[in-house]
């Protein structure tokens, strides 16, 4: 592999290359050897080329984080561990299922922006799913009789249907559902942006507002590009088709390098269960201040070797790693280090010092004999 | 931002008026992000207050695989990105001084942003404002120096004399952010 990779400029122009030509690959299988190419589409899949390439190129230098790297690392190695494959693949599952198919997390963050978050993550999913699908030419539909419609993926004959069907109604009208879904969650979100002053301290325009505001123009020309033929006659389509091609350009364009990138990363949530904690809130962990149970040891190993590797010395006297402490004692630490007053770290509590070398302790004792006939003979003089 | 943060621990009385503070902050929700806890139970009621030290470089950023956590140009370290975090809770563990705090139900790390809507206008953050003993000011960095040498000279009257080599443990940490 190191060797393959210094064939080339640098580690994502490798894979760039790869993607590139997969896809290329499997559009000469979709298409027939390039036989039915849609060229009305020739736009949005030369940005869809670009779309790949960038996420790509973003994933492959997210991965060369130091602390992407460690965790993808020990996902990998606990993937092909034996032992662990029943762990695995609950962990898969359920990320999968609450964290990306119903997003149950954001829910709990309040019930408009879960609906919101779900309808245009969905949307844009489905979206580009249906886009990508027929610009590479691997799934077209064709016609094999007056009343039959077959779906064609990858040059295999699937489905049939009737083109008056309900099977066929959705697959047409597929783009104006995701469309429509979006266009409720785009609603929703700019009227939040709008509305929450809480966001806007640290929302940025060309961050969190210009994806809203890119996405709105996308499903705006397209839905308007259905009334066109709808209701309209076919008014201004081809100029219609045009505009909208242009903002779909521009989205796929701005989608690896800005706030969207989020959805690419976000299954990375999975290793959370798989390495880390396996049930929410349950460590098995101790603190080597406190005896209290407050991580796990794959993650603090994880994070030890993080740190390490980023030149962080993050060790105490003693030579343990504040990681192995809990928060509460590492806050300890820095306070009692900071008042002067160090303390032995993995000591119990020792009774009260009260001799600070200036003021006698225990005025209210009696003294010992010698103070007392010293003082005598002091009164004698 | 021309301000910094200045601690002053001895001076905490446990009131808990800046956890009360940090509650009301606007983007909050309502859960504190400081802390307010004692030094040592078994010996007295001695509290100190802690927050964020907003590092330069930030330990809990570089252990954050999702690359969430954010510094913005004034160099205060934000809150992990929603839409970035995993829920790895890998920051909480990383961060030398057991700052950020992790919400199990919403799925997502919060921690003491200085209460950056404010402190960028250099109006001085939640627990800053309402500490009644003056163990957290929000002033300028040159009274800050001042306070820092008058401690030294303070510690020498008290009778403790700081040797060459901890001579600088005498002088209390600043932190916080500011430009000269």
């Amino acid at each position: 592999m190191s060797q393959l990779e210094k064939s080339f400029y640098s580690k994502a122009s490798m894979y760039s290359f790869v993607v590139v030509t997969v896809l290329f690959f499997l559009m000469w299988v979709g298409t027939g050897q390039f036989s039915h190419m849609d060229w009305m589409l020739f736009g949005y899949m030369v940005s869809s080329f670009i779309f790949f390439i960038g996420i790509t190129v973003r994933l492959t230098s997210w991965l060369m984080r130091p602390a992407t790297n460690e965790v993808i690392k020990r996902s990998i190695r606990n993937m092909k561990t034996k032992k662990r494959q029943k762990r695995n693949w609950r962990a898969i599952t359920k990320t999968l299922i609450d964290n990306i198919i119903l997003q149950k997390f954001i829910f709990k963050r309040g019930l408009y922006r879960g609906v919101q978050h779900w309808l245009i993550a969905w949307g844009c999913i489905g979206s580009l799913a249906i886009t990508f699908g027929l610009t590479f030419g691997w799934m077209h539909f064709k016609l094999i009789d007056a009343t039959t419609y077959q779906m064609v993926v990858f040059g295999i004959p699937t489905l049939e249907m009737a083109p008056d069907g309900f099977l066929a109604q959705m697959f047409f009208e597929g783009l104006n559902i995701t469309a429509s879904m979006l266009l409720i969650g785009l609603a929703m979100a700019i009227t939040r942006r709008i509305k929450n002053h809480d966001l806007q301290v640290t929302q940025r325009a060309e961050f969190d507002l210009f994806p809203l505001y890119i996405l709105l123009a996308v499903t705006l020309t397209g839905l308007f590009l259905t009334v066109s033929y709808k209701l309209l006659g076919g008014w201004m389509h081809p100029q219609l088709a045009l505009i909208h091609q242009i903002t779909v350009v521009v989205f796929l364009i701005y989608f690896p390098f800005g706030k969207l990138f989020h959805l690419p990363i976000r299954p990375m949530a999975m290793s959370v269960p798989m390495n880390y904690q396996e049930t929410p809130e349950v460590d098995t962990k101790t603190c080597l201040g406190c005896d209290e149970l407050y991580s796990n040891d794959e993650q603090i190993a994880d994070v030890k070797a993080m740190l390490g590797a980023q030149a962080f010395d993050l060790t105490n006297e003693d030579g343990d790693w504040l990681a192995e402490y809990c928060p509460a004692c590492r806050r300890k630490l820095r306070v009692m280090s900071q008042l002067n007053l160090p303390k032995k770290t993995n000591s119990k509590p020792t009774p009260i010092e009260t001799n600070n070398g200036i003021h006698m302790p225990g005025f209210g004792r009696k003294r010992s004999e010698e103070f007392y006939q010293s003082a005598e003979a002091k009164e004698e003089f | 931002m021309n301000k910094v943060m200045y601690l002053e621990f001895e001076r905490c009385i446990g009131c808990r008026a800046c956890q009360a503070a940090c509650r009301e902050c606007g983007g909050h929700d309502a859960k504190e992000r400081n802390y307010v806890e004692y030094v040592n139970f078994f010996e007295n009621r001695q509290t100190y207050p802690m927050m964020c030290m907003q590092c330069k470089d930030p330990a809990c950023a570089k252990v954050c695989p999702a690359n969430a956590i954010q510094i913005t140009e004034e160099g205060v370290v934000l809150s992990a990105m929603e839409d970035k975090c995993i829920g790895c809770r890998n920051c909480t563990f990383g961060c030398p001084f057991g700052i950020p705090k992790f919400d199990f139900e919403e799925n997502k790390m919060y921690k003491c942003d200085m209460c950056y809507d404010r402190t960028k206008h250099d109006i001085s953050p939640m627990c800053a404002s309402v500490c009644p003993s003056d163990a957290i000011r929000f002033i300028d960095h040159d009274e800050m120096m001042d306070l820092r040498r008058r401690r030294t000279q303070m510690n020498l009257i008290e009778g403790k004399k700081p040797s060459e080599n901890d001579k600088w443990e005498y002088v209390p940490e600043f932190f916080g952010v500011y430009s000269d």
